[in-house]
């Protein structure tokens, strides 16, 4: 239990474990680290970040672009999505037998397309018409598609040894994740300047049937996913967090490979990319090649940042899913991006709420009121850049309800908000929080994953090393101040799974 | 003066500098132009040290000053394929109680606690075929977290009110497993492979782990918990003499027993030709799985089926029901190969209600091609090659390395068993693909299973032959139980 009769007794433990804290942390460690990092930025505003580490003659390569599904707008959602697959069909050089013909037949092929989708988009489209601009689109697609060479880019990178080649888009931004043995380092600037200089965005169509199916794998059939969609467009009226990132059908059903391509001139100017690189190399060498592949590509101008942002809640909002599944409750509260100062007070306060076996949250509703079999706190949901929310997730047990899983999650709050958390819980947090640090720095991918994400959100790669003292520097005056402010049910958001029938 | 022969040298040396100022920058070379790439740093292979404590633990270590964490793992000799009649669920109630059931002298909450407090973890789970636990914490406090290993392992508990707790999250389970298309699928398609009855496939009811007692608990931990029936990792930041002493006085004093484990079960497949059915009337996507039984890791053609596997996934699955035709966003097809009992051959996709039937027939049409026909030069060049240059990944920490180890030793394959692999991989011929494509894949008789909505189909299901629909409804309670 929570020991609050126990005041002496906690004073004195936790007493020693911030003295051992204190001589622990692995400040060391840390700097070490940090002072191998060394970066480059090179004349047209793209920054490199290499960290040196010849644990195994192995680097990972992360490529960070400063564009998410918050950059779009209504029309094209899901589209920073969609640019992440188009970046694998390859360059004027790779993926085709013939790219100056080919070319020819892409303009045709997209202007086949607007001329279908102008007569479709009329009030009474002509079918006979359609028909025969559909049959132009697909002998048209037939012929594109006769030029190219099936997956040749990813083709070349797992044919070198390329292990967990992979791209993930979120709210806040798109990253390119390789990891190869590091003498394919050349190997990799040349391809990856290529694929960033000279993108050819080919089968576009049938790429686009591939996202549609995904949203249909993610959200459509997804209970958990149907509620997640609804409940991030309750909860944001006006941020661009409204949207999930994999975006809506009817956009996915229509956006253009002209759409796509003026995206990209817009958002993947060398201004807008950081590259980590963290494994066997040498700085000098990966600047030297950084300059020589990625100096080629000409700037252009940094986007202006995102403006809208979200107005402050009038009352309580609710949204239910009704679904051919077992209760779920998602509850959110507003809280602001990830670089403002409560970041790391609202981190402890998910974390002593939700996270763990002897999290408050966690002992209350599921070992002694046997309300809930999972409840979870997570702090910066569904993005950090922009202002999001701490949310809390429960699902009830057999027999019991959302509601009263939800009247359990009320009570914890007003404790904190009442009397904090205790110094033990805080220390727990802050050396959890530390070792999960650590734990994820023991990987090249995982360390070029921190640097580019502190570099983006936190406006300096510093941020992944000296967030060790911004955690440490939480008390527990400032978690309750956080509870205070934003665990408001005004500014809240509840979201459940109600079963069909 | 200067001689001829001087301004020569000069104009010589002169041209040499002209040459280089004048030398264009270094060139880019083009993703497909030839790279000569330098040789490969050398992996450093870490020295395991391995040992047998009294009692019979084996004991692998590894230090890694890296980091100042210590990571554990340990594996028991068991797995849920033991679990007695009508008792289904018992071998994972028992894992997770073992860690929440507390010591004689601790309850599991006050464990939670302090560990926690330590920012330090204590893991236990169970496969159809191993017990696992897991433990990681900061250095200095690894040795307090061995004594609580210890305490577990040596003086577990099982208090009933952690069991009636596990009991609840099991049954939650069972109330919430046809919430997820994903998870449906893939249970019922090992059902349909192992069989419903087989160990491999068995799945906690509500009546089954409603047959758990506390004694059946303890009479199992009783049976497998021994230390001569356990393998331990250790790697991390640690001087190897001190951690030993530490070792001796935890783990050191767990009593060794007597655990006559048997061989795990064998897999009996009848090759056969199915269509089977599962309604899901709420969705637009269908879930597709078909395949047959699989392999083992020691069968002299794995290495060939693994080059094979590479070319049927990418080259022919991903890159026609993909690319080529749009149909899904996850596909699909591996002769899978375990270390331990036979593991499925499976081609899988999920595609748009109206390219059901389409699909389906693609895959299939890509297993009979991959079975009728030489792969091409470049498709065998390209699977080994991403084999082969991958293969140092397999030595990128410590970790992997002596977790393999481990994971090797366990299942009794020899510690080189993957450098035989390598050397196996790299005289694969196309012939050698095809023909244990040939030999492995039967796509005459693959059991298919479509989890969807079956008015929206392009086809029915009955195009591809006689449909048999399954029941998924979760059998209610017992009735002395019910609620």
């Amino acid at each position: 239990m929570r020991m609050r009769s126990r005041p002496a007794i906690r004073l004195g433990l936790s007493l020693v474990l911030v003295l051992t804290a204190a001589a622990w942390l692995p400040a060391q460690n840390f700097d070490a680290l940090k002072g191998k990092v060394r970066t480059h930025v090179l004349p047209n505003g793209m920054k490199w970040i290499v960290l040196e580490r010849h644990e195994a003659p192995v680097a990972s390569f992360h490529v960070y672009a400063d564009v998410g599904s918050a950059n779009e707008s209504y029309g094209i959602t899901g589209i920073s999505h969609i640019l992440e697959h188009m970046a694998f069909k390859g360059t004027k050089t790779v993926g085709t037998t013939d790219y100056a013909r080919e070319s020819k037949v892409l303009a045709e092929l997209d202007s086949a397309y607007a001329a279908l989708k102008a007569e479709q988009a009329k009030p009474k489209p002509d079918p006979e018409r359609v028909q025969v601009l559909q049959k132009t689109f697909d002998d048209l697609e037939a012929r594109a598609k006769s030029f190219v060479v099936n997956n040749e880019c990813v083709d070349l990178l797992l044919q070198q040894g390329d292990t967990g080649l992979n791209a993930y888009t979120n709210f806040d931004a798109t990253q390119y994740i390789s990891s190869l043995p590091s003498n394919r380092l050349e190997f990799w600037m040349s391809l990856t300047s290529d694929r960033f200089f000279h993108p050819v965005f080919r089968e576009f169509y049938k790429e686009r049937s591939v996202i549609q199916e995904e949203r249909r794998l993610g959200i459509e059939t997804q209970p958990v996913g149907r509620l997640v969609e609804d409940f991030l467009a309750a909860a944001f009226k006006a941020s661009p967090y409204h949207h999930h990132v994999i975006g809506h059908m009817a956009d996915l059903q229509s956006i253009t490979r002209r759409d796509v391509e003026a995206y990209f001139q817009k958002f993947y100017s060398p201004s807008n990319l950081t590259v980590a690189v963290v494994g066997d190399v040498r700085p000098e060498e990966v600047f030297r090649l950084a300059d020589l592949y990625f100096g080629r590509i000409p700037s252009g101008p940094r986007p202006e940042p995102i403006r809208t942002v979200e107005p402050e809640q009038w009352g309580e909002r609710r949204v239910t899913v009704v679904a051919m599944s077992m209760p779920v409750l998602l509850i959110g509260y507003h809280r602001p991006p990830a670089a403002h100062a409560d970041n790391e007070a609202l981190n402890a306060l998910a974390n002593i709420l939700g996270q763990g076996r002897s999290s408050r949250l966690h002992v209350s509703l599921v070992k002694d009121k046997k309300a809930a079999v999972v409840v979870q706190g997570l702090n910066g949901f569904p993005g950090q850049k922009q202002a999001s929310l701490i949310a809390f997730l429960a699902a009830s047990t057999p027999g019991r309800t959302s509601e009263e899983c939800l009247k359990l999650i009320d009570e914890e709050i007003a404790l904190v908000k009442k009397d904090s958390v205790t110094a033990d819980e805080l220390t727990k947090y802050k050396r959890t929080a530390i070792k999960g640090i650590l734990d994820q720095m023991q990987g090249n991918a995982g360390l070029a994953a921190l640097l580019t994400d502190a570099d983006a959100v936190f406006g300096d790669w510093r941020y992944a090393f000296d967030r060790i003292a911004a955690i440490n520097a939480v008390t527990a005056d400032d978690v309750k101040r956080a509870a205070e402010t934003y665990l408001v049910r005004t500014h809240r958001v509840i979201g459940e799974i109600v079963m069909s029938q | 003066m200067n001689t001829p022969k001087a301004i020569l040298k000069t104009l010589a040396g002169l041209a040499v500098l002209v040459g280089l100022l004048a030398a264009p920058l270094p060139a880019q070379k083009k993703p497909k132009d030839s790279f000569t790439f330098p040789p490969l740093n050398a992996i450093h292979m870490p020295q395991v040290e391995q040992l047998k404590l009294p009692n019979g633990l084996v004991v692998f270590l590894v230090e890694d000053h890296e980091f100042p964490t210590v990571d554990l793992r340990a594996i028991v000799r068991t797995g849920s394929v033991f679990e007695p009649a009508g008792q289904a669920g018992l071998a994972g109630l028992m894992a997770t109680t073992l860690r929440t059931g507390g010591t004689e002298a601790r309850t599991g909450d006050e464990i939670d606690k302090e560990l926690e407090t330590l920012a330090a973890s204590i893991e236990t789970s169970m496969d159809a075929t191993a017990g696992t636990i897991w433990a990681s914490a900061l250095k200095e406090d690894f040795p307090r977290v061995l004594e609580i290993l210890a305490d577990i392992l040596i003086r577990p508990a099982f208090r009933q009110d952690k069991i009636d707790l596990a009991l609840l999250e099991v049954e939650s389970a069972i109330q919430r497993r046809n919430d997820n298309v994903a998870q449906i699928t893939s249970r019922e398609f090992n059902r349909l492979i192992y069989g419903p009855a087989s160990p491999y496939a068995l799945q906690p009811e509500y009546a089954t782990v409603e047959a758990v007692t506390r004694e059946d608990l303890v009479k199992f931990y009783k049976t497998y918990f021994h230390p001569n029936n356990t393998l331990l990792a250790v790697w991390g930041d640690f001087d190897s003499s001190a951690l030993k002493a530490v070792l001796g006085k935890t783990l050191g004093a767990w009593p060794s027993g007597t655990a006559a484990v048997p061989a795990w079960p064998a897999v009996n497949y009848e090759g056969k030709f199915t269509v089977n059915f599962i309604d899901k009337p709420d969705v637009n996507q269908s879930n597709i799985m078909l395949g047959h039984i699989g392999g083992l890791m020691n069968d002299p053609d794995f290495p060939a089926l693994t080059v094979m596997n590479a070319i049927l996934s990418f080259d022919r699955m991903f890159k026609k029901v993909r690319t080529d035709e749009g149909l899904a966003y996850t596909v699909w097809g591996e002769y899978d190969s375990r270390l331990d009992y036979p593991g499925t051959f499976s081609c899988g996709a999920q595609t748009k209600s109206q390219s059901t039937v389409h699909a389906i027939q693609l895959m299939i049409q890509e297993m009979r091609r991959m079975a009728s026909e030489e792969v091409t030069d470049r498709e065998l060049a390209k699977a080994k090659d991403q084999y082969l240059n991958s293969f140092v990944f397999r030595f990128d920490s410590k970790a992997k390395i002596i977790n393999r180890m481990l994971t090797y030793v366990y299942h009794g394959y020899p510690l080189n068993f993957s450098e035989g692999v390598k050397s196996a991989v790299e005289k694969v011929a196309k012939a050698d693909v095809l023909r244990v494509a040939r030999k492995y894949l039967k796509p005459d008789q693959v059991q298919i299973l479509v989890v969807g909505k079956a008015s929206d189909f392009d086809k029915p299901l009955s195009a591809l032959g006689e449909v048999r629909t399954i029941d998924i409804t979760i059998p209610p309670p017992p009735p002395a139980k019910t609620k």
